[in-house]
C-alpha cells in the first residue's frame, strides 16, 4: 500500500481496535444518565449510532468489534439485571439478535464504502498523475528529459528508483555493476513481456511497447517498506506504454531530421561524383586521344617509338576502365543511381555487352546460349550491361586463353538464372561470399592485375535490381558466376493484326 | 573524300582534345576549325560552309544542347557529340535535339575516324535513295516493292517489322533514339512502352541476323537506341 492520507489510516490494526473499544465504552457512559429516561429501544439506537461512527472513521474489523462489544454493553448495563449478563425477559434475546445483526450490516456496509470511496479517490488521483505525466512526456525534447519525467514521477508516486533502457545496446552495455539484471532487462525487450524479479527486493522490468516495436526496457524498484499491488502494476503498465510512445515519437523526429540532413548530403555528394568524373575523364581522353594520334605523325615514327605509343594507350585505356568503375561504385555506394527499369529482352543486353567487352576477349572461344522462350525482364540495361561485361572480362582474365567462355540463362523458379562459366581454376570456395566485397581478389597473389571492384559492383547493381548473385564451381571444373533476377509479371505485347 | 575538302567544327572546351581530333580529322584530309565556347561556335558554324559539327555537351558558357537547338535552325548537317557514359539522359537529349551520332569519352582516334567517315558519307550522298534496292550482308531490301530477301530467299515480313526496318535502313550510321522509333512506328501513345521497340527489334534479328545475340546490322545503343549499320 502505497498512498497514506490521513492520521486515521496512519494507524495500526491494534491501536484502531482500542480506539474501537473507547467508542464503546464512551456510548455506554453517556447512556447511562438517560437509562431511567430513555427508553432501552433508543438506547440501542445510541449504540448503533456508535458502530457507524467506528465502520466510517475505523473500518470493517473495529465495526465488528464494536457491534459485538456494544450487545455485551448494552445486556450489562442497560437490560435488568444490569451488571450481569442474565437476561430477564426473554423478548431481550431478539432485540439482541437485531441489534447485532444491524450493527454488523451497517459497519459492513459504511466500511465497503469508506473502501470503495479511498479506491475511487486513489484511482483519481493516478488518472491525474497519468494525465500530467502524458503532458509532460509530450513535450519531452529528448531521450534525457524522458528519462528525467519518468524518474520524477518513480520516486514521487512509489517513493523509488528505476532506470530508463532505451534499444538494445543501453540494455547491453549499461547493465554492468547496476542494481538490476542485465540478463533480465533483455529478455524483457526480447519477449515484450513483464517481468518481476524478487531477489534482493521486488524489481519491475517493463517493455516499452510502441506501436512499431519494442523501444526498451523501464525498471523499477519501488520504495522501502511498500509491496506492488495489482492497482500498482496497472499504472505501471500504463506509464510504460506513455513512455514507450513518447520514446517512439523522438525516434521518428530524429528520422525525419536525419533524412533531410542525409538528402542534402546525398545531392552534394552526386554533384561532387559527376564534377570528379568530369576532371578525370578529360585528361584520359586526352592521353588515349593523343597516344592514338601518334600514330597518325607522317612521315611514320620508328617502330620502338610507337610500341610506346602503342602501350601509353593500352595503359590509358586500363586506367580508364578502372576510373569508371571506381566512380561506378561510388555514385551505387552513395545511392545517388536511379535504376532506368525497362521491360527487355536478355538477349539484347548479352548482345550489347559482348560488343563492348570486344577487345578483352582476346582468343576467348564464346558460347552463348540463351533459349528462345525466356520471357522479358524489368532491368536497367547500361547497369545489367555493366554486370556482364565485368563478368565476361572476369573470366576472360582468369581462364586460359584459348578457353571457352559460356553465357546461359534458365528459368528458375520466379526468377531467370544468368550464368557466365569459364574454363579457369574456378573460386576459392570457402572465400566465396566474400568474393563481391570491395577490394577482394580471390587469389591475392595473383600475377593479374585487378582491383576487385569488379564483382563489388556487379553484386550492388544485382543486389538494387532485387537479384541475387552466388559462385559456383561445378564438377567439371572451371568457375561459373550465376545472376539471378527476379521475373515479375511481364507487360504483354500485343500481337499484330497482319 | 578528299575531292572536296570537308570542313569541320570543333566545339569543346579542352584544348587537348580539340588538340588531337584536329590531327585525326585533318590526317582524313578535313579542314578543322575550333571554338572553345558555345558562342563562338555559333558565329563560326553561323558563317556558312560547315560539313559537320564535332560537339561536346558540356561547355562553359552554355549546354551543347543548346547549340545543335539553335543549328538545326538553319542546318541540317550532322552533328557528332563527345559525351561522358554515365549522362545516357543527356545523350538521348541532344539526339532527341538533333544530334546525329555520339562518342563516349574516352575515345579513341580510330572510332572518332569511323564516325565521320560515316557521316560524311551520308553527307556526301543526298540522293541517296534514288535506287530502291539497298544491300547488306546477305539482306537485300526493296523499298519499293516491300520486300526483303536473305540469302536470296523471300523473308516475310509483318507490317511493323517492315516499317521499322524501313525506317532503320534508311537512317544507316545513325542512333535513333528509341522515343523517336517508338513514337514514328507506333505513335505518341506509345512512347512508354519501350517493351514493344524490343521485341519488334529482337524478331527482325531472328529474322534477319546470322548470330540474333551478337548482332552486325541492328546494333543496340544501350539505354539510348539502335543503330543501323551496313556491315563490315
Amino acid at each position: 500500500m502505497s498512498i497514506s492520507r490521513n492520521a486515521v489510516d496512519r494507524l495500526s490494526p491494534r491501536q484502531k481496535m482500542v480506539l474501537s473499544v473507547l467508542a464503546c465504552v464512551l456510548a455506554a457512559i453517556v447512556a447511562s444518565p438517560l437509562r431511567g429516561v430513555l427508553d432501552p429501544a433508543n438506547i440501542v439506537m445510541l449504540f448503533l449510532l456508535t458502530v457507524l461512527v467506528v465502520a466510517v472513521s475505523l473500518g470493517r474489523n473495529p465495526a465488528v468489534l464494536a457491534a459485538v462489544l456494544s450487545v455485551l454493553l448494552f445486556d450489562v448495563f442497560f437490560v435488568p439485571p444490569h451488571f450481569s449478563l442474565a437476561v430477564s425477559n426473554l423478548q431481550y434475546l431478539v432485540t439482541f439478535a437485531v441489534m447485532l445483526a444491524t450493527a454488523l450490516i451497517t459497519g459492513h456496509l459504511t466500511a465497503t464504502l469508506k473502501e470503495q470511496a479511498a479506491d475511487a479517490e486513489r484511482r483519481e488521483q493516478r488518472t491525474h498523475a497519468l494525465y500530467e505525466i502524458a503532458s509532460r512526456l509530450a513535450g519531452a525534447l529528448n531521450d534525457g528529459q524522458v528519462d528525467e519525467i519518468v524518474t520524477q514521477f518513480v520516486s514521487s508516486e512509489f517513493g523509488g528508483r528505476c532506470r530508463l533502457l532505451l534499444g538494445e545496446l543501453a540494455v547491453e552495455v549499461r547493465a554492468d555493476k547496476a542494481w538490476y539484471a542485465g540478463e533480465l532487462a533483455r529478455r524483457v525487450l526480447e519477449s515484450g513481456q513483464r517481468q518481476i524479479s524478487r531477489e534482493e527486493g521486488q524489481v519491475v522490468y517493463l517493455p516499452l511497447k510502441a506501436p512499431m516495436r519494442v523501444r526498451g526496457v523501464l525498471v523499477v524498484q519501488p520504495g522501502e517498506e511498500a509491496a506492488l499491488l495489482e492497482g500498482d502494476l496497472a499504472l505501471l503498465d500504463a506509464l510504460a506504454s506513455l513512455v514507450a510512445i513518447a520514446v517512439e515519437r523522438l525516434h521518428y523526429v530524429e528520422v525525419a531530421q536525419h533524412s533531410e540532413v542525409e538528402m542534402a548530403t546525398e545531392r552534394l555528394r552526386s554533384s561532387i561524383l559527376s564534377a570528379l568524373s568530369h576532371d578525370l575523364r578529360t585528361p584520359l581522353t586526352v592521353l588515349v586521344g593523343l597516344a592514338d594520334s601518334i600514330f597518325l605523325i607522317r612521315p611514320s615514327l620508328p617502330e620502338p617509338a610507337l610500341e610506346n605509343a602503342r602501350a601509353l594507350r593500352d595503359q590509358a585505356t586500363r586506367l580508364a576502365g578502372l576510373v569508371a568503375n571506381l566512380l561506378e561504385m561510388a555514385r551505387l555506394n552513395a545511392g545517388s543511381v536511379t535504376l532506368r527499369q525497362e521491360w527487355q529482352p536478355l538477349e539484347e543486353v548479352v548482345g550489347s555487352s559482348l560488343k563492348l567487352v570486344g577487345d578483352a576477349l582476346g582468343r576467348h572461344r564464346l558460347r552463348v546460349e540463351l533459349p528462345r522462350d525466356l520471357p522479358l525482364l524489368r532491368f536497367d540495361a547500361v547497369l545489367i550491361e555493366r554486370v556482364l561485361c565485368n563478368l565476361v572480362e572476369n573470366a576472360a582474365k582468369y581462364s586460359p586463353a584459348d578457353g571457352e567462355i559460356r553465357i546461359s540463362a534458365a528459368l528458375a523458379g520466379d526468377f531467370v538464372d544468368l550464368a557466365v562459366s569459364d574454363e579457369g581454376a574456378g573460386f576459392p570456395v570457402p572465400e566465396s561470399g566474400q568474393l563481391f566485397e570491395m577490394f577482394v581478389r580471390g587469389h591475392s597473389e595473383s600475377a593479374t592485375p585487378g582491383t576487385g571492384l569488379g564483382l563489388a559492383i556487379c553484386r550492388a547493381i544485382v543486389d538494387a535490381h532485387g537479384g541475387r548473385m552466388r559462385v559456383e564451381s561445378p564438377p567439371s571444373g572451371g568457375g561459373r558466376i550465376v545472376v539471378s533476377l527476379p521475373r515479375g509479371v511481364p507487360p504483354v505485347v500485343e500481337a499484330e493484326v497482319a | 573524300m578528299s575531292e572536296t575538302r570537308s570542313q569541320v567544327l570543333i566545339v569543346e572546351d579542352e584544348a587537348q582534345i580539340r588538340h588531337f581530333v584536329r590531327l585525326a580529322l585533318e590526317a582524313d584530309g578535313c579542314v578543322v576549325q575550333e571554338a572553345g565556347r558555345l558562342a563562338d561556335g555559333l558565329l563560326i558554324a553561323g558563317a556558312g560552309a560547315i560539313d559537320l559539327v564535332v560537339l561536346d555537351l558540356g561547355l562553359p558558357d552554355g549546354d551543347g544542347i543548346d547549340f545543335i537547338r539553335a543549328y538545326r535552325g538553319w542546318s541540317d548537317g550532322p552533328v557528332l557529340i563527345l559525351s561522358a557514359r554515365t549522362e545516357e539522359r543527356h545523350k538521348i537529349d541532344a539526339l532527341d535535339a538533333g544530334a546525329d551520332d555520339y562518342l563516349t569519352k574516352p575515345f579513341g582516334v580510330g572510332e572518332l575516324r569511323a564516325r565521320v567517315r560515316a557521316l560524311m558519307r551520308r553527307r556526301q550522298r543526298p540522293g541517296g535513295e534514288a535506287s530502291p534496292l539497298l544491300e547488306f550482308g546477305d539482306i537485300v531490301v526493296d523499298l519499293a516493292k516491300r520486300q526483303v530477301w536473305r540469302k536470296g530467299e523471300a523473308v516475310h515480313l509483318t507490317p511493323i517489322e517492315y516499317r521499322l526496318l524501313a525506317m532503320m535502313v534508311s537512317h544507316p550510321g545513325q542512333v535513333l533514339t528509341q522515343r523517336r522509333l517508338l513514337a514514328e512506328i507506333w505513335g505518341a501513345s506509345y512512347i512508354e512502352s519501350s517493351h514493344y521497340l524490343r521485341v519488334y527489334v529482337g524478331h527482325l534479328r531472328q529474322k534477319l541476323e546470322d548470330d540474333p545475340a551478337q548482332p552486325r546490322h541492328f546494333l543496340t545503343e544501350t539505354g539510348v537506341g539502335y543503330r543501323f549499320q551496313t556491315g563490315t
